[in-house]
């Protein structure tokens, strides 16, 4: 077998005196092409804010191919998709390639590789990069050889002429210079062309996680490295009030305590003597514990009864016949958290005034900016440099880390310092997936059309990351004495939405009104968790159409299917259903047996613009204990182009897994300052034995764009796990996780 | 000073015979193989063997190893020249999204295939139903082990 190692760590993240080199390149031409001409074929994205060719590609004259993405891997695939991207539109091997990923002082900015965009946009942009490098290329050989380049044939990186000529990419590099802008006009590759995207291609960072290779940041061990941690306050609001730093300094191992306002921390020689340093001088610490969460309110009442900024979001106005049936309901769900395997790291040096982060950050670039405000340093003093780190699905500590490194590294000038949390300081600090709200009204007239559908969700932030205009958004910073607070948090608009995401039914409702009611203040900090609060929304609004059907004497999948125009949410939902040999019928009550099973639907298009995803889910109810058991999952996806089938299907179920967790066993509590289900014990997350068997297709479609599909399967997976135990019991459980307890009271109801 | 094997080599370590054994094979042998998750027993990230059989480095004090204790990590397990077959199938199948639970997934899928070469799909679960996975990927994991099982790859 052949094993490709995608990053020398050590070797990449240290040999930073070249790298900066080539940084000031790199970043100091951006201004002059920001302003190119606005007519022609469309700048993607990407290209608008990294116009420059060799932003994206350099080749050497020895022929070495370098391709550059702002983009980073979160445990997605995301680099394989690149090399195949890259390695497709330039005619050579992918093993060939060099790619450098999430450097600020290499890469293009590309934001913060999140929502399921990275094929979409990361991808688009270099692709079309590496297809104008290799028509360049072409054109130089076709010059010196008074050929068209339609004669040109290319190899491998090497290009190929009619009469047996040959010149290689490296040797036409030389003749010419990919210092200017990218050429949008450049064509890139026909479906029917390609031949590494659409392909399975083997994932290039599995065989080194198999080995025990160094791929982490905590496999990165530079000489003379320290271990910091930090002494976390006993609740969000508390503060410092008075702490015995000198007991800790003489604690083995000690080499620096911190204190800057109610900030504390430790650095020590070895890791477990900056942990335990840590947890003894935060409680020998006397702090002030700060006003109760909520107002010691229920968190449900709170979202409905503080203030919050409402706002019609979307409507739709028509004619239809008059509701002959109309249905309300009011869905909940609670706190839920990003649960991460390995709890968050960074590793931060300090020299001569200027920081170097290493950091699995979802977003390199905007993590710069905010740290340079925290530490009040000029950005340009700042590096990162990606290092993978365990999987965070959304916005977790992995940025706060970083301050928090940084921080503790400034103590000790020159010295590396890496932070790793423990995993109960993870659950305790990590911005949450916030708890939310939805109340939905519909109408369906006589024919079995929808008439009305209106929508409202009470939410608060699902982004906080990290890159907005106000403050700062690294939780430490707010805690120093003189402390660097966020900005006030905003919601994302549609079309993509941050609260309101999929709030807008895919069904064709002749009158619609969606209404937001966001939170901007936050007693628990939430930010993004996947999907937002796209996976609550398309959950409600599919438990709300299943309600709808039951209502109206309707099977869900036809009553579905009778209110879709977008047919390409008929042909996943008809594939899905076929899958599970869906018998139609309606559901209702039913007498009660000890163990009911049942079969669900739920279909979604994530963001109501990337993938269509429907899933079937079969599950067991015990009416004694209340304990929902996923039994099945069949599901059907479509994602346009799938640059690599498996990996869309290996994304996709773990979705569905990750949805089957939050749907039925996630919920976070809190005593009156600070979150509580911090463990493994009071917080479970899915095991081996409660995961359902999965049969998931993919239905490609090549003449399509490519569409995000990280996201696309945990709103239909959920929905479908609720609507199976609709359909069990023919009770509805309103209230996400559907955990025993509120199961047997929706029984008794 | 405590002396230890690892991967069929010998090593004395200065530190206090407390320390839980995850943070001396990481920090102290850098070795990559076993990662720290939860730390208290609860994930199967930090799992290696000990005298083949699968422990929890992070619930594994050195003290309570015996001097002539045979650890081994997913470093001694195979290398990409020489793969175990359980290295091998998670290859082949793609088994993991981040890999951060792949170490624990292979040591203890590797400890059962040991103690028992073809065991059904419910005792794969079993066995491994106190190694998390947050990618969601146990589907997948435990198609690879059975293709280990079965010498597939
Ligand atoms: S890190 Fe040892 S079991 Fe979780
Ligand atoms: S692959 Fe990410 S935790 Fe298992």
């Amino acid at each position: 077998m052949t094993i490709r190692t995608e990053v020398d760590l050590g070797r990449r993240a240290f040999a930073i005196g070249a790298a900066s080199a080539v940084a000031g390149l790199t970043i100091g031409f951006r201004w002059a092409l920001a302003q190119a001409p606005q007519s022609g074929p469309p700048v993607p994205p990407m290209i608008r804010s990294n116009p420059r060719l060799d932003a994206w590609v350099r080749i050497a004259p020895d022929g070495g191919i370098t391709v550059m993405t702002g983009r980073v891997e979160i445990g997605q695939g995301m680099l394989t998709v690149m090399r195949q991207v890259a390695a497709d539109e330039l005619d050579v091997a992918p093993e060939r390639l060099t790619l450098i990923s999430g450097d600020t002082a290499q890469t293009p900015n590309e934001g913060v590789t999140a929502g399921s965009l990275a094929v979409k946009l990361g991808s688009t942009a270099l692709g079309l990069a590496c297809a104008d490098a290799r028509a360049t290329l072409i054109g130089v050989a076709a010059k010196a050889w008074s050929v068209e380049p339609g004669a040109v044939k290319v190899e491998d990186g090497q290009m190929l002429g009619p009469a047996g000529q040959r010149m290689s990419y490296g040797e036409a590099a030389g003749r010419i210079s990919l210092a200017r802008p990218v050429d949008v006009a450049a064509k890139r590759k026909s479906p029917a062309e390609q031949r590494i995207i659409g392909t399975s291609y083997p994932r290039v960072d599995i065989p080194a996680k198999v080995f025990g290779q160094p791929v982490f940041i905590h496999d990165l061990r530079p000489a003379g490295m320290l271990f910091g941690a930090i002494a976390r306050p006993p609740a969000y609001a508390a503060r410092l009030v008075s702490a015995d730093l000198d007991a800790i300094r003489s604690r083995p191992g000690v080499v620096e305590v911190v204190r800057d306002g109610s900030f504390l921390g430790v650095v020590a020689r070895r890791e477990e003597q900056a942990q335990a340093a840590a947890h003894a001088l935060a409680k020998a610490a006397r702090w002030d514990a700060g006003a109760p969460l909520f107002g010691g309110q229920d968190v449900f009442d709170y979202l409905l009864t503080a203030p919050s900024e409402t706002a019609v979001v979307h409507t739709a106005k028509a004619e239809a016949p008059p509701a002959a049936t109309t249905h309300k309901a009011e869905y909940r769900r609670h706190f839920q958290a990003h649960a991460s395997i390995g709890a968050s790291c960074a590793l931060a040096q300090w020299q001569d005034g200027r920081l170097t982060v290493w950091s699995h950050t979802q977003g390199p670039f905007p993590l710069r900016g905010d740290l340079a405000k925290g530490l009040r340093v000029s950005p340009e003093a700042v590096r990162i440099i990606h290092a993978q780190g365990a999987g965070c699905y959304g916005h977790n500590g992995a940025d706060d880390v970083a301050l928090d490194a940084a921080l503790l590294a400034r103590a000790v000038p020159g010295r590396p310092v890496r932070v790793h949390w423990a995993h109960e300081e993870e659950m305790a600090w990590e911005p949450w997936g916030s708890a939310m709200v939805t109340r939905l009204a519909g109408g369906i007239s006589a024919d079995g059309t929808l008439a009305h559908w209106t929508h409202d969700v009470w939410s608060f932030p699902h982004s906080t990351r990290p890159g907005s205009d106000a403050g700062c958004n690294l939780r430490s910073a707010w805690y120093l004495a003189d402390p660097v607070l966020p900005g006030k948090a905003a919601d994302i608009p549609l079309p993509t939405g941050g609260a309101a995401r999929n709030a807008v039914p895919i069904y064709a409702a002749a009158n619609q009104t969606i209404t937001s009611h966001f939170l901007s203040a936050m007693p628990i900090r939430t930010s993004a968790l996947r999907t937002l609060g796209g996976y609550f929304n398309a959950v409600s609004a599919e438990m709300f159409i299943d309600e709808l059907a039951a209502l109206s004497g309707r099977d869900p999948v036809a009553f579905r299917l009778a209110n879709i125009r977008d047919a390409r949410l008929g042909a996943v939902l008809r594939k899905a259903v076929e899958l599970a040999g869906w018998v139609p019928g309606v559901v209702g009550k039913r007498a009660l047996a000890p163990e009911m099973i049942g079969t669900g639907v739920g279909l979604s298009r994530y963001k109501n613009s990337d993938a269509y995803v429907a899933v079937v889910a079969e599950v067991s109810v015990s009416t004694k204990s209340g304990l929902v058991t996923p039994l099945r999952l069949w599901s059907a996806t479509d994602t346009g182009r799938a640059v690599n089938p498996d990996g869309v299907l290996n994304q996709i179920d773990g979705g569905m897994v990750q949805a089957a967790s939050w749907t039925l066993q996630e919920a976070g509590r809190w005593n009156s300052g600070i979150m509580t289900t911090v463990d493994y014990g009071s917080y479970p997350i899915q095991d081996f034995l409660t995961t359902p068997l999965m049969h998931s297709v993919v239905i490609d479609r090549p003449e399509q764009p490519s569409l995000g599909a990280g996201e696309g399967s945990q709103a239909p997976a959920g929905a479908a796990i609720a609507n199976a135990v609709f359909a069990a019991t023919g009770r509805r459980v309103a209230e996400i996780p559907l955990t025993p307890d509120r199961v047997l009271a929706a029984l008794k109801a | 000073m405590v002396g230890l094997t690892v991967n069929g080599r010998s090593f004395n370590v200065d530190v206090d015979a407390s320390t839980p054994l995850i943070y001396v094979l990481r920090n102290d042998l850098a070795l990559n193989g076993p990662k720290l998750g939860c730390g208290t027993g609860a994930c199967g990230a930090c799992t290696v063997h000990v005298d083949g059989r699968a422990v929890r480095s992070c619930q594994t004090p050195l003290s309570t190893l015996r001097p002539d204790a045979r650890i081994v990590t997913l470093e001694g397990l195979g290398t990409p020249e020489k793969p175990h077959p359980v290295q091998a199938a998670f290859v082949a199948e793609q088994a993991l999204q981040c890999g951060y639970c792949t170490n624990g997934m292979i040591m203890e899928a590797a400890a059962l295939l040991a103690a028992q070469p073809n065991p059904t799909e419910g005792q794969i679960r079993q066995h491994l139903n106190g190694n998390l996975c947050r990618c969601g990927c146990q589907q997948r994991v435990v198609r690879a082990v059975q293709k280990a099982a079965r010498g597939g790859v």
